[in-house]
């Protein structure tokens, strides 16, 4: 039994810091492995549809036609020598939009696009996103939809 | 060997190796008086889940409706068909659906156990949310019992995500297009929805690693989380007390209080002398009590049964629904969710923040507070108590709401989910 006061405060201090440190330690290393964990299951690499893909020659897609790649989920717009790409990808909930006489129509929740992809009716909050097209050394027509462009812009080709 | 069979210690141990092992296992003989059963279900593993003695008002079929009890056993159900059904099933967007036609033209019983487990399903979702309302309707989310409730709430929720993972697997039209409309749902939450939908679907569009997530998520980990706070919840009635009955019945305390005598320092205490609880009673207390053995197994014999004759017939009734194979091209017009969605799908009709993320979240938000919120002490114990008329209006007019949005979006809405009439 200690007789000195001031020396018992000493050691039990330092011991509450040393159980505060390594409470501080354990619970931070709980935390970074649930927060690596995190990063494990979110893929580096992704096993379906490239983001970037080439679509062809130019002269596939006749001036003034609006074909609709459903698999790639874009509609390709050829207006002169003027080329886009608009996103089929409904801005709702993901459902692919059909090309319809005004425009494109959702065949999920009844959201409506003009020609352009602006919404013009239904739940859609967005208009449709217009992607990147360049053309490929090889000539090809390239599309990257990991880069949305502003509504209007074309190649020209 | 020949020293050992001489020894006639072994003879005598083979002669009493049937009740040696009987007593080894089961500590007790075969019970025949209400102690004897006592002692036994004290030492059984699967029995000490049970208090020795129940209040009158638990086993009352009118109270409790034996909704919890139906929901556990139609988990049970959904455990053993999904481990057979995951004999067969492949997670492959190559594969899943041929699977799905296997179990229907050659798998021995494989259609039969398919319906079971979807039934099942559906009938867990409905039987759930049901049990939900029973307890708000008796108000049995009050002290002692908040927090049960909130551990409730987290199993709907648990129930709601496997049904929704489980959606995916067949990979038909109806299951595609239901997930990728409700995966852009998540979509939407603010910030971290974008990163929320990736991290579930492996890839920007449902596919192949969509599958293979859903599948891990519907197998492993969802069920391995359910069962562990299921236990939680089981643990907690008992330990809050039991379930509830009416408020002159209410003795139980809500805090566990260490009661240190006097004497303490003399005296060595057993931990039951300490805590002061529903176990301490002892002696011969007129408490409404019955003894749980027979009385509630035989209530929870009969509910199981009746919960398995339900689904055995209806399965033989009815198959569970199939659609054509995957077409990413074509989505079915309109793209329903499952039932149970519905009224959420027909919310986001209108707006897919709110609808989606806005009102479930507050929805969800509030019912994990109900208890928080509601104080009062009164109306425990009995359906529609006059005192909780306010809460019980605001919870039924929820409810009603939400079967209203239900039966709209899966009767009235049409192609391009316009408003059409079912007759």
């Amino acid at each position: 039994m200690p007789v000195n006061t001031p020396k018992v405060e000493e050691p039990v201090g330092r011991r509450r810091i040393l159980i505060w440190l390594s409470s501080v330690g354990l619970f931070g290393s709980a935390v970074l492995s649930a927060v690596s964990n995190l990063v494990f299951i979110k893929p580096r690499a992704t096993y379906g549809q490239p983001q970037r893909f080439a679509i062809g020659k130019p002269d596939d897609f006749p001036t003034g036609t609006r074909i609709s790649l459903d698999v790639k989920r874009i509609c390709v717009v050829r207006d002169g020598n003027k080329l886009a790409a608009i996103s089929t990808t409904c801005t709702h909930l993901g459902c692919i939009v059909g090309i319809s006489d005004t425009g494109f129509a959702c065949p999920c929740h009844g959201s409506r696009f003009d020609q352009d992809g602006n919404v013009t009716g239904g739940p859609a909050p967005k208009p449709l996103p217009w992607y990147k097209v360049s053309l490929a050394p090889n000539g090809e027509v390239e599309i990257d939809k990991g880069v949305q462009v502003a509504p209007g812009t074309y190649l020209n080709v | 060997m020949s020293t050992e069979t001489k020894d006639p210690g072994v003879v005598r141990a083979l002669r009493d190796l049937p009740s040696n092992l009987w007593s080894s296992i089961f500590r007790n003989p075969l019970p025949s008086t209400d102690l004897e059963r006592s002692s036994t279900s004290f030492t059984n593993f699967f029995l000490h889940i049970h208090p020795v003695k129940v209040h009158k008002n638990t086993l009352r079929p009118i109270y409790t409706l034996g909704l919890g009890l139906i929901s556990m056993f139609l988990f049970l159900i959904l455990i053993v068909t999904g481990i057979l059904l995951m004999f067969y099933y492949v997670p492959s967007t190559q594969q899943a659906y041929d699977r799905m036609l296997d179990l229907r033209g050659t798998v021995a019983f494989g259609i039969f156990l398919r319906n079971m487990h979807r039934w099942s399903a559906h009938g867990m979702v409905a039987m759930v949310f049901l049990h939900m309302c029973r307890v708000f309707f008796t108000g049995s989310y009050k002290k002692p019992r908040e927090f049960n409730w909130v551990i409730g709430v987290v199993l709907l929720l648990l129930t709601l995500f496997m049904s929704f993972t489980g959606y995916l697997l067949p990979w038909d039209q109806l299951a595609f297009w239901a997930i990728t409309v409700g995966t852009a749902i998540a979509g939407y939450a603010p910030v971290i929805g974008h990163e929320m939908q990736f991290l579930l679907l492996g890839d920007s569009t449902v596919g192949q690693e969509a599958l293979l997530r859903f599948y891990v998520l519907h197998v492993a980990v969802l069920p391995a989380i359910l069962v562990l706070v299921l236990a939680i919840h089981f643990w907690r009635i008992r330990k809050d007390g039991g379930l509830s009955r009416p408020e002159k019945a209410l003795a139980v305390p809500a805090v566990v209080r260490v009661r240190v005598e006097a004497s303490a320092t003399k005296k060595t205490y057993g931990l039951q002398g300490f805590v002061r609880g529903p176990f301490t009673k002892v002696g011969n207390v007129p408490d409404d009590s019955v003894y749980a053995w027979p009385n509630l197994l035989l209530a929870e014999l009969f509910v199981l049964v009746l919960t398995v004759s339900v689904i055995l017939c209806v399965s033989l009734a009815f198959n569970a629904p199939l659609e054509e194979p995957v077409n990413v091209m074509h989505p079915p017009n309109p793209a329903k969710a499952p039932w149970y969605f519905l009224g959420l799908q027909e919310m986001v009709s209108y707006s897919a923040f709110w609808g989606g993320i806005g009102v479930p979240g507050i929805m969800v938000g509030l019912l994990l507070l109900v208890p928080y919120l509601d104080r009062t002490a009164h109306g425990v114990g009995r359906w529609f108590a006059r005192e909780r008329l306010l809460a019980n209006t605001i919870f039924l007019t929820m409810v009603i709401l939400n079967v209203i949005f239900i039966i709209i979006g899966t009767f009235f809405r049409g192609p391009n989910w316009t408003f059409v009439s079912p007759f």
